[in-house]
């Protein structure tokens, strides 16, 4: 051990490393059954200080272009989807908060016959898996949401989704955590994880934490964390870009996606249309701060107004960049068998929406409780054989 | 512009002098609220140059125009903003567009603000055989200090001796061959040396080789009970009415502030017309112990002193009262205007009202360096004075490659100071271009030199003689909002802090502050210097908000809108 124990706290049951919505919302539910937990989150834009508040179900035609070997992790992870926004609904009641959910459903348009076959073959496939969808042609879109470009010919609607306001949502999450005596310990970085004597030692840039249990809950950050305890995590970085316009009366209902571009646009409970959809970013200077680029905001936006011509004469005020995190497709949720005591918490891609069910699986499995679902496709010992 | 020009506001006619901004015409018609935001309070013009966001309207159906940047060149019909306004069906909407589609320009100096210090910077780099092309948001060449008038010449005063001597320094530059562009708005700052701007409603990608950066100051907040109503404004936003449209804020003023542009206000209105009722100044009287001070000032720059003395007569004559060590605590609408609630600096002690149309506080600057910021461009922060300070070596070039930055936007202030630096930048930046500079250029340049520093130890001695505490959180109350643009409270930020939070970004997220149009440019350094103050920590240049692009909102049909 180097230097002192850190000032908060030296010895703890669990260290749960980054304080996004799924370390949070993990450190909340152990701390609810009477395990001592201290959350390390070192301040950087995670994916939960950046992300949008869609609530994703439908697979992601972005992710399907992008990862199509990816393509049956996902089908995998599919149930899990509106189970998770069904758990969302359940914390904002538990939490007597208000997150601003709103279950719209979301559609994803199409411009073109090919675009809207590619869906209907999408659609089929996800009723197998359980989702509530179906195709709608221009004129019954235009019945539930009257606002599209002529250039959209139809959509695929999937009544599972919605959104809500994750500055809502964090805060109220943050308060909850705090509540039930968490200790939290924001803006230092946490590693090394050593392990000593039947128990971790967390390094941070203020002292050293003792620890039964670490739980690496830091997105692509775990990547790094796990190879110095030897165990390899395949977590990347993905620096995302967002948009937000100033506020206007409500128009937009639905959480909108396309069949064949990368967007996804919708309207907060603040008025304000918030336009996204994974256009890159990238992570600049010496402190590899996520960093908007020209090409991804003019892209992404100009398409938005394609889309929704009315919105053209907003402003855009804002850009910001987060960090998601890739992996395979699927949550990475469980024991490491490698290394007892320690655990992973990372979720699937649409990250946000699956959080809150990924932390309950988690502390689930923590608690030595049997969770929910089946956890065994999650399983961070995948990774070993590879 | 000459003439007169009848625009349509809320249906009833208004006569606007040909050129003038928007505001200034609504504003000499008596009209001062100009949209009501989310909590239906009425807002008016503040900052009047662009910054604030708060003097929103709506110009022929477009919504959230800012009048202090609109120019009066046709008959206009105007409408009040209000919050969230519904959309009006649009056509068929653009295409979508890459950013392979948009215009490119590729000078090879590009100067961003055509103030003092832009433009002599660009005369120098001309001079020394570079291609320039100066490019700034607002309708003229100018800047602060050098603002021209956009209206007469019928039946209104003369241009001054400021006015002329900009307006010979703009000529210089056109007569070298420098392009300058006005009414393009630089909104974005991308790595390395790649801006986006907005030009009539068009998107340009400027790439040039090297960029200074000379975007000048805006004036600080003052978050007191009542700043934010229709009526009290900054000190520029009244000068800038009375210089490039000859209007007055009102018929009976109060300027109230720190340092000696607030004098020069009262004495420009009070030879318009105005009746001011005083002059407040946070700073004590001088005394004695600050004759050092004087004497340097004098010595330095004896015109400028000699231009204060003629302000104090004209105040004088005018029947203002000068209020030393004095600040402004409070504000309250009344049913013939404002009141305003004087007390001693220090926050407590007897207290003097005053009822006016309009208050002018000018409480000192926050250097405009977001696009330095976004570039990357490190910052010190600089206790003394409060702001952020650009690094720069002697010759201007940031710590990033091929970027310079001169003038108020580095948190160095001063006109004079600014034009002698230009010569330098400029220079400078030529020179890393691989132009060559003649000896007289070079003897330009020492001159430069040597007036820089003499104006530097001007503006040393200048904010000896004025310093005054500063802003307090202790005269807000929990009502008083701290962030204009979403109208976050004191209050709520006390509730924030409360929960364990100690990083900025994280009471941002938790309580909007800092997320409106405005970029939090007014609540940011508030609350940052509350923030060290409550947890004994320094502030630095990453201890406010990151900075974000857009730096000024942008319209999404201005990005879809080609060629
Ligand atoms: C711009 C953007 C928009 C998105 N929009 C959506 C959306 O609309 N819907 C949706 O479902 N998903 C969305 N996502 C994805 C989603 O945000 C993420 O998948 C999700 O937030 C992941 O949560 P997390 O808790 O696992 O990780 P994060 O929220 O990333 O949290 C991990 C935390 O760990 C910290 N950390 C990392 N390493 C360390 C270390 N060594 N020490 C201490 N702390 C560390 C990080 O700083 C971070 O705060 C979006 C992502 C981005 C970037
Ligand atoms: C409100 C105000 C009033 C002042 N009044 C006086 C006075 O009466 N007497 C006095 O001696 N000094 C005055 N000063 C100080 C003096 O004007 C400055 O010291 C001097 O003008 C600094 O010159 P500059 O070139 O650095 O910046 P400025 O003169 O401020 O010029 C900056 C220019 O950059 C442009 N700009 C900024 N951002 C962008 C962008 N993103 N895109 C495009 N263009 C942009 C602006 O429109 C502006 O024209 C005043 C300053 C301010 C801020
Ligand atoms: S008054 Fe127009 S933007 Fe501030």
């Amino acid at each position: 051990m180097t230097g002192a124990a850190h000032p908060l706290v030296g010895d703890i049951d669990v260290a749960v490393i980054g304080g996004g919505i799924v370390g949070s919302c993990l450190a909340g539910f152990l701390a609810e059954d009477g395990v001592g937990v201290a959350l390390i989150d070192n301040g950087r834009i995670g994916g939960s200080n950046a992300n949008a508040g869609s609530l994703h179900v439908q697979m992601q035609s972005r992710f399907m272009r992008l990862y199509p070997q990816n393509v049956p992790g996902m089908e995998r992870q599919l149930p899990l989807y509106p189970k998770a926004v069904a758990f969302w609904q359940a914390m904002q009641a538990r939490l007597g908060a208000d997150f601003d959910l709103k279950m719209t459903g979301g559609l994803m348009v199409a411009e073109s016959r090919d675009q809207l076959d590619f869906l209907e073959i999408k659609a089929r496939r996800e009723r197998e898996l359980g989702l509530d969808v179906d195709i709608l042609d221009r004129t019954a879109l235009d019945r539930i949401a009257p606002y599209f470009g002529p250039a959209v010919v139809g959509a695929e609607i999937c009544a599972n989704e919605g959104k809500l306001n994750p500055l809502l949502a964090n805060a109220a999450i943050r308060r909850w955590v705090i509540e039930k005596g968490v200790v939290l310990i924001e803006g230092e970085s946490a590693g090394p994880v050593r392990r000593e004597q039947q128990r971790f030692i967390v390094e941070t840039g203020n002292g050293w934490i003792k620890a039964g249990r670490v739980v690496l809950a830091a997105a692509s950050g775990s990547k790094a964390l796990a190879a110095e305890l030897g165990v390899a995590i395949p977590a990347e970085p993905e620096p995302l870009h967002m948009n937000i316009t100033e506020a206007v009366a409500p128009l937009i209902g639905h959480l909108i996606q396309h069949a064949d571009r990368m967007i996804t646009l919708k309207q907060f409970g603040t008025g304000q249309i918030v336009i996204g959809g994974g256009w890159p970013a990238h992570l600049a200077g010496a402190r590899r701060h996520p960093t908007v680029e020209l090409a991804s905001l003019v892209a992404n936006a100009t398409l938005a107004q394609h889309i929704v011509p009315r919105i053209a004469s907003l402003r855009i005020i804002r850009t910001w960049a987060g960090i998601n995190t890739s992996v395979d497709g699927k949550g990475v949720l469980g024991p490491i068998g490698r290394v007892p005591g320690l655990f992973a918490a990372i979720p699937g891609d649409a990250g946000y929406t699956l959080g809150p069910l990924s932390a309950r699986l988690v502390a689930d499995m923590m608690l030595g409780r049997q969770p929910n679902e089946d956890v065994s496709p999650f399983s961070p010992d995948r990774f070993e054989a590879a | 512009m000459t003439g007169t020009i009848t625009i349509d506001f809320e249906g009833t006619p208004v006569e606007a002098r040909a050129g003038e901004s928007l505001a200034a015409a609504l504003t000499a018609h008596g009209v001062n609220v100009f949209r009501t935001t989310r909590c239906a309070a009425e807002r008016g013009l503040f900052c009047g140059m662009g910054v604030c966001q708060d003097c929103l309207v709506e110009v022929d159906g477009k919504p959230n125009q800012r009048a202090c940047m609109t120019k009066v060149d046709r008959p206009l019909t105007v409408r009040r903003e209000a919050h969230a306004r519904p959309l009006m069906p649009a056509g068929q909407g653009r295409p979508p567009v890459t950013i392979g589609d948009v215009e490119v320009r590729t000078p090879e100096l590009l100067v961003i603000g055509a103030g003092p210090g832009g433009l002599s910077a660009a005369i120098a780099a001309r001079k020394a055989g570079a291609e320039v092309l100066v490019v700034d948001e607002r309708s003229q060449a100018g800047g602060q200090y050098f603002k021209q008038l956009s209206v007469g010449p019928e039946g209104i005063s003369a241009p001054d001796a400021q006015h002329r001597e900009g307006a010979a320094l703009i000529e210089t530059a056109v007569g070298l061959g420098i392009e300058i562009t006005s009414g393009v708005t630089v909104w974005g700052a991308f790595e390395p040396n790649e801006y986006a701007a907005t030009a009539e409603g068009r998107t340009l990608r400027l790439l040039p080789k090297a960029a200074i950066i000379a975007t000048g100051a805006y004036e600080r907040g003052w978050p007191v009970p009542g700043w934010t109503l229709p009526g009290v404004m900054t000190t520029g936003a009244a000068q800038t009415l009375w210089r490039t449209a000859r209007r007055l804020p009102g018929e009976t003023v109060l300027v109230a502030g720190n340092g000696p542009l607030n004098l020069q206000l009262a004495a420009e209105l009070i030879e318009g017309g105005a009746r001011v009722v005083a002059v407040v100044e946070a700073a004590e009287r001088p005394s004695v112990t600050k004759v050092g001070a004087l004497a340097s000032m004098a010595l330095a720059s004896p015109a400028l002193i000699r231009d204060g003395l003629r302000y104090h007569a004209v105040r004088r004559s005018g029947g203002a009262a000068m209020i030393y060590g004095s600040i402004v605590a409070g504000v309250e609408k009344t049913a013939r205007g404002l009141s305003v609630r004087l007390l001693p600096a220090s926050g407590s002690g007897e207290e003097i009202r005053f009822e006016v149309d309009a208050l002018c506080l000018g409480y000192g600057f926050e250097p405009s360096n977001e696009l330095l910021r976004a570039l990357g461009c490190g910052h010190d922060f600089d206790p003394v004075r409060r702001q952020l300070v650009t690094r720069r070596d002697a010759d201007g070039l940031t710590d990033v490659a091929g970027v310079y930055a001169l003038g108020d936007c580095t948190g160095l202030g001063g006109a004079r100071a600014a034009l002698a630096e230009g010569v330098l930048v400029g220079l400078a930046a030529a020179r890393a271009l691989g132009h060559t500079t003649s000896a007289g250029l070079d003897a330009e340049a020492r001159r430069a030199r040597s007036h820089l520093a003499r104006h530097r130890r001007f503006q040393q001695a200048l904010w000896t003689l004025y310093a005054a505490l500063a802003y307090s959180a202790a005269l807000a109350t929990p009502e008083t909002l701290i962030c204009r643009c979403e109208e976050v409270t004191f209050g709520q930020i006390e509730e924030a802090l409360g929960e364990e939070m100690q990083l900025i970004g994280a009471v941002k997220r938790r309580t909007r502050v800092g997320m409106g149009r405005c970029q939090g440019r007014y609540c940011a350094p508030v609350l940052d210097a509350l923030l060290a103050e409550r947890f004994g920590r320094a502030r630095d240049e990453f201890t406010g908000f990151a900075p974000r692009v857009p730096v000024k909102p942008v319209a999404i049909e201005d990005l879809a809108r080609l060629g």
